[in-house]
């Protein structure tokens, strides 16, 4: 791509959905219901485990107003991401509080409320495994009894599987029993806790569903149009192509809608009453089934010589799924990638083991298990830092991963980005000044920590037809979350490559009936996939536009340009060929211009035998941050105040700079929550023990500071114009830096996240039980 | 016997349950889908209107009680033609993501602007503590009221 392109792509160019949102007027899924529409509900199981001794509709049936009910036999079918063991409905026994049993659609959704009450559910209880310790210990419950005969749906080479351990995923490079006996080190063993996170966005998950013309049409608040596709059809056992999936604007999704989840009841219950179903969560509904960001426990320990370097690593990572595998199978990746990444090890061995619970399924949140991660890594960092003597951030610089140096798999890394990202946040820090003056009586602490984590890649398809007035539109499955990439960074990549303007891009809403295969939108891959698809369906847009110009100019497409909605000669500036006109032309004389294009991952090699059972060997684009905070904690409660954030992030390069600004800010908000008061809970009855904003608190205006940004630009990308994902990666390093600042004003051990005024207090007053994880050796 | 609205300037009536929330009149009979229904608790804001030039939470408000006054949704804020300065200090301050909360917070503020019109910036986020907003991270929303604030402070010069 050209300077000239690189400099057009570059732009703030501001949101066009802003105004309608500002003004009431979006209509998102949650606007869309009709007068007519049926309103569905799920009755959901009232024990973490039990046997199913009878469900009976009958009563339910002849109730007014009811038009359909659907259990496990309307769908036999089992899903997954990496393994297939979810069914839609449970039919022989429970395996989570709250886990659907019988779907109702009714007039009104009172009548389908009343009527799921009056379904005889007979329920006999079964032992339950609620935590981690419980699920691994021996003799425990197994949440699937029949685990060996599900069906894997992704395959990765040496991964385990048995009893309650869903997934596990191990990396062994180099020699680390030699390393820990070696004389001249000394070790240091870190224990890591941290609960579920609960993503909250404001639109709850749902769907419209309709039975039309013997196919099913899903209205979806969702990120991942294709999954609800794939999922629906296979879970109601249809082809896939019965199945059409389009999504309105979305109210928030953070992972909640990465993947399929309430979209299959709304179609069986269609496909059962023959009429268009609503089915909404409640906030509680939503809450209380949400796919959480997982709980989990982490051990580490390192060997480090006295003059700081890594010789050795060995981790054991336990998250918990809850009763069924979802993202966690996936996410057993991860631990790799960011345990094992981000400084220079000598050898190293990995364990993460993905648990089934008898707790609800835990799913996809912003920057996933790399968020606790991170935590615990930066933690140990600085436990290593203590033992050793050494400054934190002079061990940072000394080892953070720089140019040709390995991963925990063995990718090779190139470019160093962290040291100048250090740098750069030191330079940053220089020129504030320290907040230690304004605290009072309260304890002053500040950390700075390292991160990294990944663009998610993965296969997109995108066309763009160029129309006859000169503007063009892209058809993507790509969804407007609200991080603005179907509204920003996409339509700037398709002018800057067919030299128009932003303003002239339509970007088509997701409809499966109309665009390619997308995996959705999640991962930081939305402006790298769909933006590289995009820009290879312009290259052929380009051709074609440049061809005919080149008739209409009588000039070699060698001595053309795009620009200026113009096709150009070279060095005649301000001449040339309406866009609008070639276009217009070329529809009459050879037919509409269009192009398509596809992307998925280059595939960054790994060393052979390093890695077992990961679905990815290597990071196709890593992505580096680097936080800092300044805190106050007052000695009386424990309260913790944020005085102070700063973030330098790697972008590739920034396209539209003010829209980073923003998911910066709005990140790391959600970091702050994560790391100081955000915590879903199970009590004893195995049942999520949060229902709504009230008992679930999330960051309020009055909890926030402005975020100090600063953009590292340059570090190798695949992505178009250099670009990498940017919306994922802010809330990385949150919980890891605000633990470390309480560690260091505290002088403390911080194990455990979020770090509440009680959590506080009781490690100041030193009452805070030595975390146990003889559960999770190495 | 029908509850009587003005809504956003027109007389509109409602035949049914008086304790239905106003939310869902607005909703679902009046197919005003600018309140959002987020949380039915009172805690997020999304549903955030004015009763009578006074902000409430119609998910916790029976109709009933609102017989006989005037309500204002994010509707009926502004004309066709144009954004009120509020909004419009939103848009240029890239302030929105995914926009659910907004019209709970744009009636907010706008009864905050007009109760304290030189609001400083904690007053600012004192106001906001009835709205939640999981995208932004509030700052930009705050900025955004505080420019307004700010222009009202130099008109006073």
């Amino acid at each position: 791509m050209s300077e000239a392109e690189t400099l057009a792509a570059v732009v703030n160019f501001a949101r066009r959905d802003a105004r309608d949102k500002l003004r009431g007027r979006t209509r998102y899924m949650v606007d869309q219901v009709r007068p007519g529409t049926l309103h569905g509900f799920v009755l959901r199981a009232t024990m973490p485990s039990a046997r199913i001794v009878n469900i009976d509709t009958s009563v339910a049936r002849r109730m007014p107003g009811v038009r359909a009910i659907v259990t496990a036999e309307d769908a036999p079918g089992r899903f997954g991401i990496g393994i297939a063991d979810q069914p839609l409905f449970a039919s022989d026994v429970v395996r989570y509080h709250g886990e659907p049993i019988a779907a109702v659609a009714a007039d009104t959704l009172w009548q389908a409320r009343e009527a799921a009450a009056a379904i005889d559910v007979r329920l006999e209880a079964m032992p339950a495994v609620l935590t981690l310790a419980e699920a691994l210990s021996n003799h425990a419950h197994l949440v699937h009894r029949d685990w060996k005969r599900y069906e894997v749906l992704l395959e990765a080479e040496g991964g385990r599987r048995g009893g309650n351990i869903a997934w596990e995923a191990t990396v062994a490079r180099g020699d680390t029993a030699a390393a820990f006996a070696r004389s001249d080190v000394e070790i240091i063993e870190s224990s890591f806790r941290v609960g579920r996170q609960s993503h909250m966005q404001l639109e709850p998950r749902g769907a419209i569903a309709s039975y039309e013309d013997g196919r099913l049409h899903l209205v979806a608040s969702t990120q991942a149009p294709w999954t609800v596709k794939n999922v629906t059809a296979r879970a109601l056992g249809l082809p896939p192509s019965r199945v059409r999936v389009t999504v309105p604007p979305v109210g928030g999704g953070f992972g909640v809608k990465y993947g399929c989840s309430i979209e299959p009841y709304a179609a069986a219950l269609a496909r059962a009453a023959g009429r268009s179903v609503a089915l909404i969560n409640s906030r509680q509904e939503e809450l209380q089934t949400c796919p959480c960001r997982e709980n989990a426990d982490i051990h580490i320990r390192s060997a480090v010589t006295p003059a700081g370097d890594i010789v050795g690593r060995e981790a054991t990572v336990l998250m918990d799924c809850g009763a069924y595998g979802g993202e966690q199978i996936y996410l057993t990746t991860m631990t790799a990638h960011t345990l094992g990444s981000a400084y220079r090890l000598g050898a190293v061995k990995m364990t993460s083991r993905a648990v089934y619970t008898n707790t609800a399924p835990n799913g996809a949140f912003r920057a996933c298990n790399g968020v606790y991660n991170v935590f615990a890594l930066e933690r140990h960092t600085d436990e290593i830092c203590s033992a050793i003597g050494m400054d934190p951030l002079e061990f940072r610089h000394r080892n953070v991963l720089g140019d040709g140096d390995i991963g925990s798999t063995g990718q090779v890394f190139e470019g160093n980005v962290l040291g100048p990202m250090l740098d750069r946040m030191e330079a940053m820090s220089r020129s504030q000044p320290s907040k230690r003056a304004e605290v009072g009586e309260r304890l002053y602490g500040k950390a700075t920590t390292v991160g990294t984590w990944f663009v998610f890649v993965g296969p997109s398809a995108a066309t763009v037809n160029l129309n006859p007035d000169g503007s063009a539109t892209l058809v993507t499955a790509g969804v407007e979350i609200g991080q603005g990439t179907m509204m920003q960074s996409l339509p700037q990549i398709v002018a800057a490559r067919l030299g128009i303007r932003p303003e002239d891009v339509v970007v088509n809403a997701a409809d499966t009936d109309a665009a390619g295969f997308d995996v959705g939108v999640g991962g930081g891959r939305t402006t790298v996939s769909l933006g590289a698809a995009a820009s290879v369906a312009c290259d052929e847009v380009r051709r074609k536009l440049l061809e005919v110009g080149s008739k209409m100019l009588q000039t070699s497409p060698k001595h053309l340009v795009l620009k200026n909605g113009h096709v150009e000669i070279v060095g005649r500036a301000g001449g040339g060929i309406s866009v609008a006109r070639i276009a217009e032309h070329a529809q009459a004389v050879s037919g509409p211009i269009s192009g398509s294009g596809s992307f998925t991952r280059a595939g960054v090699p790994a060393m052979m035998g390093c890695a077992a059972g990961h679905f990815l060997d290597s990071v196709d684009i890593p992505v580096f941050a680097v936080h800092e905070c300044e805190i106050a904690i007052d000695p009386d409660t424990g309260h913790v105040e944020v005085l102070s954030y700063r973030v330098v992030q790697d972008v590739g390069r920034a396209l539209n700079p003010s829209a980073i600004h923003g998911q910066i800010q709005g990140g790391v908000t959600q970091g702050l929550g994560y790391a100081l008061h955000e915590e879903v809970t199970i009590n004893p009855e195995g049942q999520i023990a949060q229902s709504g904003f009230g008992s679930y608190r999330v960051p309020l205006a009055q909890d926030v500071v402005p975020v100090e940004i600063a953009l590292h630009e340059g570090a190798p990308s695949m992505g178009p114009f250099g670009t990498k994902g940017a919306g994922e990666v802010p809330i990385l390093n949150v919980g890891a830096t605000i633990a470390c600042a309480v560690a260091n004003a505290t002088g403390k051990r911080v194990q455990e996240l979020p770090l509440t005024p009680p959590r506080v207090l009781s490690l100041m007053l030193d009452r805070t039980e030595e975390l146990d994880l003889r559960h999770a050796p190495f | 016997m029908a509850v009587r609205i003005n809504v956003n300037g027109e007389e509109r009536s409602f035949d049914g349950d008086v304790v239905t929330p106003l939310l869902d009149v607005l909703r679902n009979s009046f197919f005003l889908t600018g309140a959002k229904d987020v949380c039915r608790e009172g805690f997020c804001g999304a549903c955030m209107v004015h009763v009578d030039g006074v902000p409430v939470i119609s998910c916790l408000t029976p109709v009933g009680l609102v017989d006989a006054k005037s309500v204002l949704t994010i509707e009926g804020l502004g004309d066709e033609s144009d954004l009120v300065p509020l909004q419009r200090a939103l848009e240029e301050g890239d302030a929105v993501q995914c926009g659910m909360c907004f019209p709970g917070i744009v009636m907010s503020l706008t009864n905050l602007l007009a109760q304290q019109p030189l609001a400083a910036r904690d007053e600012i986020k004192r106001g906001l503590c009835g709205n939640v907003c999981r995208c932004t991270g509030y700052e930009r929303i705050v900025d955004a009221a505080l420019t307004l604030a700010r222009n009202e402070r130099r008109a006073n010069v």
